[in-house]
Order: structure tokens, then C-alpha cells, then sequence
């Protein structure tokens, strides 16, 4: 008599728990899928070179205004994806990789490279990549590349755009 | 009430706690939440599949495209040294030293994450910007009009973060920096 009281309020709780976990799990994807949406209103697989954010930057929460961002999202139904970043007139530039869930599949700076381009072929398990690249392998196809440069004084900001947009992301 | 009523209902309450409880978690939830250092919270475990579901959702609200530790380290202040919510019309003083990191800014943010519009298109104060002479021991003020030295606008609206980053950290991200390392935010008053 008391379990077929209680039945509905266990039933309650264990649906309140479930439900909370799987809302928890789903978010970063959720919230990547639609920061690719934006992003990728420059076209996907290709590099789009972003102003210095101001206050009406809204691609991305808490952007950092002291950074110069060049974003590619990507898609690898077509194969691997390759990044080239070649040096930039800064005290620090990198290149970070995140797939699907968010993770940092991929972070490479410029003191790691020695001051030197960064490759990297961004791939699926099984997908070939050419030599040269350091291989980043991710679960699912969709993901964004991003390159940050420092811009210590604003001043220097069209320089550092000159030099940035050297840098390549396709599909290989 | 009949048996598969109160099911049907004990369902729908759980389905809607659990997302709610869930929404207000990743809403509510600070950039860093996982540990306080003074006003400062951080994490170490951003950008990683070892993050908790936890973490990981407020990050993808709060600060998507976060580095790891390694490269970066973020510490976000939404009160002041003696826990008072940070409020735009007031006027703060921070003051630091050398700060675990190859290079640092402090940029000033809205409750929504976003930089925060002022008549002097100011949004952060990097490190560099500090003579090398003022780098042991350096002052930022930060308030809603301008300051002589280094001034940090709050563009005079109600409630602001500060957001600290910290990047190529020396000891690769792996430790706590003690409180004495970041700085100490103090309000001097109110308009």
C-alpha cells in the first residue's frame, strides 16, 4: 500500500535526476553546434579573419580584445582537414583544434614551433593524411580551428591582419 | 486520482525539474566555478574530456572555446576582496605584481559575457600596456569615469565581471596559484 503511494514520487526523482544528467551532457554540443552555425556564416572550410572584438562582438561569449581570431570550422565528410599557420609579427600566435563536444583536441603555440608555420591535418579515424602534418584525430566530423594572435598594441593591428591572412585550412 | 495519472504527472514534474534544475545550473554557474582563490575562481580541467558534465556545460555557456590549462589559464572575479557583487558604478582598485604567466590581460565583462560599450572604446588592460619598471607592483582602476593611470571602464552599468588570462602559465597549468599571486580588488567608493 505505502510502494504504491511512494511509486510515483521515486518515479519522479529518478526521471528529475536522468533528465538533469543527459540536459548537462548535451549542452556543449548543443552550444558548439550553434557556435558553428555562426561561425561558419564566413563559409566552412576556410579560414574567416574576425575584427578585434568590441562590445558588439557576439560571435563567441567573453571574446578577448587583446587577441586577433581567425576561425575555420570544419566539416571532414570530404577528408581530412589541413592547417597551415605561418608566422605572424607577435609575441604569441597559436593554432587549437575543438571537435564536436567542445574538447581542445589540438593546441600548438609559436614557442612550442620554435617561431615556426604550424601544421597541422585534422582527420577521422582512417582517414589518410599527408606527410608533413601533425595528425590530429577526432570523433566526429564537425569541429572549429581557431588561431589566436596577440595584439599587444592596437596600433600594430593591420600588420598582424596582413600577415595572418597567409595562413590556409582546407579540405585535402 | 487514477494510478496512471499520478505516473503521467510524477513524469512530467521529474522531466521538468531536471531540466530546469539543469538550465539554472549552466546559467548560474561562474566561468571557473571549480576553485576560489580570493574573489578569483578557476579551474584547471577547461577544454578536456576529463572535465565533469558539470564544467564542461558551463564552459560551453560561459567561455566557449576555452583552452586547457596548459595554454591558458582563466580566473574570473564577480565580487570584490570582501565579497561584494562587482557594480559598475562604482570604483575599484586592483592591485598586482608579476603574475604566473608569459603574458596577461584583465578585461572587463557584462553578466552576459560580452565587452561592455564606454566612450573610450577600453575593454581590457594587458600587461604589456605596464611600464617594465611597474610590473612588481601595478594598479588598475576600474570605474565608470576616467581615471589618471591605467583605468578599466565600466561603462556605469549595474553588475560586471573581470576576467583574468593567464597564458603559458609556468608551471604548465598544473597548480594553484596562492592567493598572494593574483590580484586584490578593493572598492573606494560609489557614485
Amino acid at each position: 500500500m505505502i510502494w504504491r503511494r511512494l511509486a510515483p514520487f521515486v518515479v519522479g526523482i529518478l526521471v528529475a535526476v536522468v533528465a538533469y544528467d543527459l540536459a548537462l551532457m548535451a549542452t556543449p554540443r548543443l552550444l558548439m553546434a550553434a557556435a558553428f552555425d555562426r561561425i561558419s556564416a564566413g563559409g566552412v572550410n576556410r579560414f574567416t579573419f574576425t575584427p578585434l572584438a568590441t562590445d558588439t562582438s557576439r560571435a563567441i561569449v567573453r571574446p578577448s580584445p587583446d587577441l586577433a581570431y581567425s576561425s575555420c570550422p570544419f566539416d571532414l565528410a570530404g577528408g581530412p582537414l589541413l592547417v597551415e599557420v605561418p608566422p605572424v609579427p607577435a609575441s604569441y600566435w597559436s593554432l587549437s583544434v575543438f571537435d564536436a563536444e567542445t574538447n581542445t583536441a589540438f593546441v600548438r603555440n609559436n614557442v612550442d614551433s620554435g617561431g615556426g608555420s604550424i601544421r597541422a591535418a585534422v582527420a577521422l579515424a582512417g582517414q589518410a593524411i599527408p606527410d608533413g602534418y601533425a595528425r590530429v584525430t577526432v570523433a566526429k566530423p564537425r569541429g572549429i580551428a581557431l588561431v589566436r594572435i596577440l595584439v599587444e598594441d592596437r596600433g600594430a593591428f593591420p600588420a598582424i591582419d596582413v600577415a595572418r591572412r597567409r595562413a590556409s585550412c582546407g579540405v585535402g | 486520482m487514477k494510478p496512471w495519472l499520478r505516473y503521467t504527472l510524477a513524469v512530467a514534474l521529474g522531466l521538468v525539474a531536471g531540466l530546469g534544475g539543469a538550465a539554472y545550473t549552466v546559467r548560474s554557474g561562474a566561468l571557473g566555478s571549480g576553485q576560489s582563490i580570493g574573489p578569483w575562481r578557476t579551474g584547471a580541467d577547461f577544454g578536456t574530456a576529463e572535465a565533469s558534465a558539470r564544467t564542461r556545460a558551463v564552459v560551453a555557456m560561459a567561455g566557449l572555446l576555452a583552452l586547457p590549462a596548459r595554454e591558458a589559464r582563466y580566473y574570473t572575479a564577480v565580487t570584490d576582496d570582501a565579497g561584494a557583487a562587482l557594480d559598475g558604478r562604482c570604483r575599484y582598485r586592483v592591485t598586482g605584481g608579476n603574475l604566473p604567466a608569459r603574458w596577461w590581460s584583465l578585461t572587463l565583462y557584462d553578466a552576459a559575457g560580452y565587452l561592455v560599450p564606454n566612450d573610450a572604446d577600453r575593454f581590457s588592460v594587458p600587461g604589456a600596456a605596464l611600464a617594465p619598471g611597474e610590473r612588481s607592483s601595478w594598479t588598475i582602476r576600474v570605474a565608470p569615469d576616467r581615471q589618471t593611470g591605467h583605468w578599466l571602464p565600466t561603462g556605469g552599468i549595474d553588475a560586471f565581471a573581470l576576467t583574468l588570462r593567464a597564458y603559458l602559465p609556468p608551471d604548465g597549468g598544473k597548480g594553484t596559484p596562492p592567493r598572494a599571486a593574483l590580484p586584490s580588488i578593493v572598492k573606494e567608493g560609489c557614485a
